[in-house]
């Protein structure tokens, strides 16, 4: 793929492409291409990817306008059906809904100090062609579903997301992808949280084998915020989940979460990266992972602990399990700490089912398949049992069941 | 005959550790095993349970007129076998309770018995726990998870009652137990004894033999059995050890 050729060619259909200084950060990024090429060397946002699925994808950027459906169901509970990586605006007291604006994506151009490295990043911002920014109110308490449906075969979405909770408030998030086109979303979430804000964001990933979902995130945690993230990956089309997050005030917070369900030849990348840049903060990266088949996956936590970023407290953990002789997970732990009274620590686990534990449950007369799925159940047992809503439980369950149902 | 063990040779990762082993138990009768550490009695229970880690030599097992070797791991537990491990596993995140119910069905359906419902099986999980001193409590955990060594071993009982087996292999049941802890555990197995049972019991000392009395005490040394007879040969090896058997 040629990327000016490509950008030149489509150009009328991309964001703000009109707009001087955009025009100047994107000719900034195709430099980096031209120059760069698609390097895997020394970058992990290429690593173990499969770039012909990239390359070779018919693009097509153009994007009909569906109109999305926003229901206010109950109060306080809104349910937003995004077509094609769009939202329709809508405004109450509480939450308001708006197109992403040229100010939108040159604030977040401007202030990305993790991703300038992350290829698919840039590509989402050089390539712009859909988003929305949601902002929740001072002080309300908010539930809101996106259901992100793509109409179309050969259609590739390149979307960014703003989120802002302002001061006081709290949002719970649940983002579904359920898609079965064979198509490419590019998603960049940027979340910005305001002094005692609160974001529990779950994303439920479920997406047929020939639907590639590269979804990025940024969040900014300011005062006595915190930002929950839980990644739910039962897709059979490729997946990157790379979820970036920036301590920026005193006694925030940052859980970054994630469990995927991999089989036959898939792959799916992660990463999570928190940057603590004040005082007081915690965090926590936990990714789990099941791979069966020849299915293959990395994982890369990275911790940074700025010196002024004392008390500090900052956890990773990798865990995974695999199920058969040709599956892969690689795990890179990292830390950087730069202050000296922080508590923090990684660990990395990766291994077949226990035989033993397997033995001790056929012995009591429990079937090899019945006991294997137990252990899995039991694997991520800690995690499902944390989920207090309901419903998301009810839906990881089910599709944990499906999952379950496909190892022989 | 209940077992019949003829010739058994079993040998792991090119060691042999049983050979030509031969041992005959018959309905309601205790045996018991005692023998050196690395004689290969460990083995022996795990072979009899079913573990793939093994290769079979020579020699053939019947249990209940089955050949053994025709019946894998849970086939086995299902026909009334039941190993009471020396080091319990640890499963964290399997609860005891459904755990233990869908071990009781899968044997009910085997034996083409009506599986117990929730309710019943509860009452009788509460019933058996009680008897064997078990908190109630402790039901509610993962399996074996954060037990001490005495609770580890008090569930493998606890199971074991519930599973009603018709061949208990009681594999080191005595290790890690204070001597309270041994009367309880030692008077579930007792209360457990019935004409139609057997038990095989592996111990290194007599101590446990004082509590549950065997109708007849084998030593087994180097991989097989040297010298069977009655509880005399447990006194004799409390007083003079294995040396001479060896």
């Amino acid at each position: 793929m040629n990327i000016q050729d490509n950008y030149q060619k489509n150009k009328k259909n991309i964001f703000f492409s009109e707009n001087k200084d955009i025009q100047t950060h994107r000719k900034k990024l195709i430099n980096i291409f031209e120059n760069d090429g698609f390097n895997k060397k020394n970058n992990e946002s290429l690593k173990n990817i499969n770039l012909k699925n990239f390359i070779d994808f018919k693009y097509r950027y153009l994007i009909s306008e569906e109109t999305s459906v926003i229901n206010n169901n109950q109060e306080n509970s809104y349910s937003i059906v995004s077509v094609n990586g769009q939202c329709s605006s809508f405004k109450d007291d509480k939450i308001e809904i708006t197109k992403i604006l040229d100010e939108d994506y040159n604030d977040f151009s401007k202030n990305n100090t993790i991703e300038n490295n992350d290829h698919f990043v840039n590509l989402n911002s050089l390539f712009l062609n859909s988003g929305f920014k949601i902002v929740i109110k001072k002080n309300n308490n908010i539930k809101i579903k996106i259901s992100n449906i793509i109409t179309d075969d050969n259609l590739t979405i390149f979307q960014k997301n703003n989120y802002i909770c302002e001061e006081g408030s709290s949002l719970n998030l649940i983002e579904e992808y359920e898609n079965k086109n064979n198509s490419t979303s590019n998603i960049l979430n940027v979340i910005k949280l305001e002094k005692n804000s609160q974001l529990n964001h779950f994303l439920i990933q479920d997406n047929s084998p020939n639907h590639n979902l590269i979804i990025t995130s940024h969040s900014s945690c300011k005062k006595d915020s915190t930002y929950t993230q839980k990644v739910y990956n039962f897709s059979e089309g490729y997946v990157r989940n790379f979820h970036y997050s920036e301590l920026i005030e005193a006694n925030s917070e940052a859980d970054l979460q994630g469990i995927f369900f991999l089989k036959d030849n898939n792959t799916s990348n992660n990463k999570t990266f928190v940057k603590h840049l004040a005082e007081d903060c915690k965090s926590n990266q936990v990714y789990k992972g099941i791979l069966n088949d020849r299915s293959k996956a990395t994982y890369f936590s990275n911790t940074y602990v700025d010196q002024v970023a004392q008390k500090t407290e900052g956890y990773q953990l990798s865990k995974g399990i695999l199920l058969s002789d040709n599956a892969s997970y690689f795990s890179k732990p990292e830390l950087k700490i730069y202050a000296d009274d922080v508590k923090c620590s990684h660990g990395s686990t990766i291994g077949p089912i226990d035989e033993n534990a397997i033995f001790y449950l056929r012995s009591r007369g429990m079937s090899k398949i019945a006991a294997t799925k137990i252990l899995i159940s039991s694997f991520i047992n800690e995690e499902l049992s944390s989920i207090d809503n309901a419903q998301m439980s009810e839906i990881i369950q089910k599709k944990l069941v499906r999952y379950l149902s496909k190892i022989k | 005959m209940f077992l019949e063990i003829k010739d058994l040779s079993v040998k792991i990762e090119n060691k042999n550790i049983l050979k030509s082993l031969n041992l005959n138990i018959n309905k309601g009768e205790v045996h018991a095993i005692m023998g050196p550490n690395g004689s290969g009695k460990s083995t022996l229970a795990n072979v009899l349970a079913g573990k793939e880690d093994y290769e079979i030599l020579n020699g053939r097992i019947n249990f209940k007129d089955n050949d053994l070797f025709d019946l894998n791991i849970e086939e086995r537990a299902q026909e009334g076998m039941f190993l009471a491990f020396q080091y319990p596993v640890e499963i964290p995140g399997v609860n005891i309770t459904p755990f233990l119910h869908s071990a009781i069905n899968s044997k009910r359906k085997r034996m083409n018995e009506e599986e117990i419902d929730n309710l019943s099986f509860a009452k009788l999980l509460k019933s058996k726990a009680s008897d064997l001193g078990i908190n109630i409590d402790m039901l509610k955990r993962s399996v074996n998870t954060g037990f001490s060594g005495g609770e580890k071993k008090r569930y493998e009982i606890l199971q074991m009652s519930i599973l009603n087996p018709d061949l208990a292999i009681l594999d080191e049941t005595d290790s890690g137990l204070d001597i309270d802890a041994l009367k309880i555990v030692t008077d579930g197995v007792n209360k457990l004894k019935t004409k139609d049972n057997s038990f095989l019991i592996i111990t290194h000392y007599q101590k446990l033999l004082d509590y549950i009395k065997p109708d007849y005490v084998h030593v087994m040394v180097n991989g097989s059995i040297v010298k069977s007879g009655g509880s005399e040969i447990a006194a004799e090896i409390e007083k003079d050890g294995f040396q001479k058997f060896q």
